[in-house]
């Protein structure tokens, strides 16, 4: 009966055995507020930096930020590239053996947070009001700033300038019925006009170009059943049903980037991630970025994705861990990762000057001002996932906007509640 | 059963034996306490590091994660820290007694894998079944070849084939392409969640659930629970049907190889024709392997996993308690819920083979 435990329950176990044979059930190292001794040498020290890597281009840009810094300033970083970062994370962390520096998504932040696990060492770095105040609330937990905003990106809309022309269109669309009134004039000889990923992350841009919002401004309250988050759905579903707008499984894609690239579309949805896709996949392919377009309300919306730099609270070697950060946060740092794998500085002065070298990724850095970041609440992964499931069926009406958003609303506030 | 003592080893001398065999029985004899103690103690000595093992990687990981199943335990701190909350069967009342998103997406996981047990099992024995009959015949020119190819599928990475099968089945992949031809619109396979009853339905002109169907079970409505399988679970149920056949049809090979021709000559001397031969003397002597064929397929197919991981988190048609353990354990970091899930699904499994085996053991003794 051996064979009859489950593969999912042996992998919970293999985490748990790496704890006890690291022998490291220690208690967790709280850190009030505020309050940030550092401790260890700043030289002669060897470091670890755990990071999700986009691709070779940022695992190469890392491995030499990293070297650069340590023969700066006489220590060595081991640099591990996580083929899944998530899981490799958490069982580091679970074993007692952190990374001294590794990359946390907003979404995260909570749950380490939470356990005490994160120092809090922000503000030893730099002011806040050198990074977009975006970025910094969103790493911001009961007034406390825990962690450097590394980088960020925002979505856009893409436009395939070859059909553009060929569809006989002027200025790129500003506002809805532009963008209907557009889409519905590219979608001919088997081209669909736009092509948006079935997913919050892409929908949201809708939702707050029309004024709606994920959750409040003090984040305490869920706010998915509004009726502009309603109204933006069924504009959604509206063109889903003409057929001028696909999500990507529709037509055989894993991402409206593929979609896009292949001409299956004619306009996608995506952040600046797309430049080097294009750049790398579809280098023929003519196109342009504009910002989102305005919802009724003329209101201007996108979403923003971002990383930070985590130090855990475990860590032996926080002193020298902020004086990397520091390093790798510096204004000239960051142009060197913008420019080598096209994520956007999190500094504004930062941002500012990589916009202007380059100009194709203004369109992604004009959203920054007003651009709403994922849900941090813990547990929200799940509950985003069933309401991702049913968005494709929106174009066949086999699923109801009004009711996704109150099962969304409803899902969403029992994560809230004690 | 490792863990049961070494029974005490037997010195029978054979017939024959010589000088040695009756000096070891004499030393026996002599000191026969002493040496049985010594022999548990090498016994006890050998089997140590296959129990350390054992221990190491199976006994104390399951108790650890029976732990957690009891915890809130987020998966980045030690599961004994501080941090950490007992919180008694929480875990498995979000799951079983409390209606929410928890219950719901379990019950749901619950049905598609239900669904893909009911088709893949019955599938799979019957296909490994006749395949095995065919590479047995005697008359067949190139048997060895068929063997390798239908047991091919067994030993190619589960991976690598449901990634074939992901690009085969797409929007406007190979079998829309081919049913196309034939003026049928396929659908889109594995993002379609609508189960296949519900579609059989609505063809036949029924889209509203009566109102009986309305009633929860686990979350979600009887109607749900009688939707059938998904498309997305059909393309699985085929992808398993094919994979797993080419193992089982080698353990009906190794019994049909069992039985010796002469049963089989003396049958058709007695007139018998192929189909009452198949019927009444060779299904009857497979039965052991029919047993352990479809005991093993209970088992293997409640555990779903890498290929429901590989076909996505987007589509929910093609949940299993398995992937939902681990999704909700990784992405969520709600490691207590995915081992109570675990549980709960290894508490089914055990529960399902214990009856199946009541079900056997009685229809033998018929």
């Amino acid at each position: 009966m051996r064979g009859t435990k489950v593969l999912a329950s042996l992998t919970l176990a293999g985490a748990l055995v790496t704890g006890v044979t690291t022998g490291a059930f220690a208690s967790a190292h709280a850190t009030p507020a505020g309050k940030v001794t550092l401790t260890g040498k700043t030289s002669g020290v060897k470091l670890t930096l755990m990071f999700g890597s986009s691709g070779p281009a940022e695992t190469a840009a890392v491995k030499a930020a990293a070297a650069a810094w340590g023969k700066k300033s006489h220590n060595k970083v081991d640099v591990i590239p996580a083929s899944n970062f998530t899981q490799q994370l958490d069982e580091a962390f679970a074993g007692g053996t952190p990374p001294d520096v590794f990359y946390l998504g907003s979404q995260q932040l909570e749950t380490f947070a939470k356990q005490g696990e994160l120092l809090p060492y922000a503000p030893l770095v730099a002011p806040a009001k050198d990074f977009y105040p975006a970025l910094v609330k969103a790493y911001t937990l009961d007034k406390t700033w825990y962690c450097v905003p590394k980088d960020f990106s925002n979505l856009a809309l893409e436009i395939n300038t070859t059909m553009w022309k060929a569809a006989g269109l002027g200025a790129p669309p500003t506002n809805w019925s532009q963008l209907e009134a557009d889409a519905k004039a590219l979608t001919r000889n088997g081209v669909v006009g736009l092509d948006v990923g079935n997913t919050l992350d892409r929908l949201g841009a809708f939702f707050a170009e029309n004024g709606g919002s994920y959750m409040n401004k003090q984040d305490t309250k869920f706010t998915f059943d509004s009726s502009q988050n309603l109204q933006a759905l069924q504009f959604v579903q509206s063109m889903a049903k003409q057929g001028i707008l696909a999500f990507p499984p529709q037509q055989s894609s894993g991402w409206a980037g593929e979609a896009f690239g292949l001409g299956k579309a004619a306009m996608a949805t995506e952040g600046n991630w797309i430049i080097g896709a294009m750049k790398s996949s579809y280098p023929s392919v003519k196109w342009e970025a504009v910002p989102m377009p305005a919802g009724p309300s003329g209101k201007k919306g996108t979403l923003t994705f971002t990383n930070c730099w985590g130090i855990p609270s475990a860590s032996k070697n926080t002193a020298a861990a902020v004086n990397f950060v520091k390093f790798l946060t510096s204004f000239a740092q960051q142009l060197k990762f913008a420019n080598a794998f096209g994520v956007l500085p999190s500094r504004n002065a930062a941002a500012q000057a990589y916009a202007k070298a380059n100009p194709s990724v203004a369109a992604f850095v004009a959203g920054t001002p007003y651009a709403m970041a994922p849900v941090p609440t813990v547990g929200f992964s799940t509950v985003q996932g069933q309401f991702d499931s049913q968005v494709a069926n929106l174009a066949t009406g086999g699923a109801d906007p009004a009711t996704m958003l109150q099962q969304l609303q409803s899902n969403a506030e029992a994560l809230l509640r004690p | 059963m490792a863990a049961r003592p070494m029974p005490e080893p037997r010195v029978v001398p054979a017939p024959g034996t010589t000088n040695h065999g009756r000096r070891l029985r004499l030393r026996r004899s002599r000191r026969r306490g002493s040496s049985t103690a010594g022999q548990n103690l090498h016994g006890w000595l050998f089997v140590t590091p296959a129990l350390a093992i054992l221990l190491l990687f199976l006994v104390v990981p399951i108790v650890l994660a029976l732990y957690v199943s009891f915890t809130n335990w987020s998966g980045v701190t030690s599961p004994f820290a501080g941090t950490v909350q007992r919180v008694g069967f929480s875990n498995y009342a979000a799951l079983l007694t409390e209606p929410g998103l928890d219950q719901q997406l379990f019950g749901t996981s619950l049905r598609d894998n239900l669904y893909f047990v009911l088709f893949t099992v019955p599938l799979q024995t019957a296909l490994a079944l006749w395949l095995a009959v065919i590479v047995n015949n005697r008359f067949l020119k190139g048997r060895g070849l068929f063997r390798l190819a239908f047991y091919f599928p067994s030993v190619t990475s589960s991976i690598a084939i449901t990634t074939v099968f992901i690009f085969l089945f797409q929007s406007s992949g190979a079998v829309n392409q081919i049913l196309g031809l034939v003026g049928v619109k396929g659908p889109n396979w594995l993002y379609d969640s609508r189960g296949i009853f519900t579609v059989i339905l609505a063809n036949l002109g029924i889209h509203t659930p009566p109102a009986w169907s309305n009633h929860l079970f686990l979350g979600i409505s009887l109607w749900q629970w009688l939707a059938g399988p998904s498309f997305g679970m059909c393309v699985l149920i085929i992808l398993l049907t094919w994979t797993t056949s080419g193992t089982f049809m080698l353990l009906f090979l190794a019994a049909l190889q069992g039985i010796s021709a002469e049963v089989e000559e003396a049958s058709e001397i007695d007139g018998a024709s192929p189909w009452q031969r198949f019927r009444r003397v060779t299904l009857p002597m497979l039965r052991p392997a029919l047993v352990l064929v479809v005991t093993l397929g209970f088992i293997g197919t409640w555990q779903l996993f890498d290929q429901v991981t590989l076909v996505g988190p987007y589509n929910q048609s093609t949940y299993t308690p398995a992937y939902l353990s681990y999704y909700v354990s990784f992405q969520d970091n709600a490691f207590g819920q995915g081992a109570a899930i675990a549980f709960l699904l290894f508490t089914l499994i055990v529960i399902l083979t214990v009856v199946q085996r009541r079900f056997v053991k009685e229809d033998l003794t018929r």
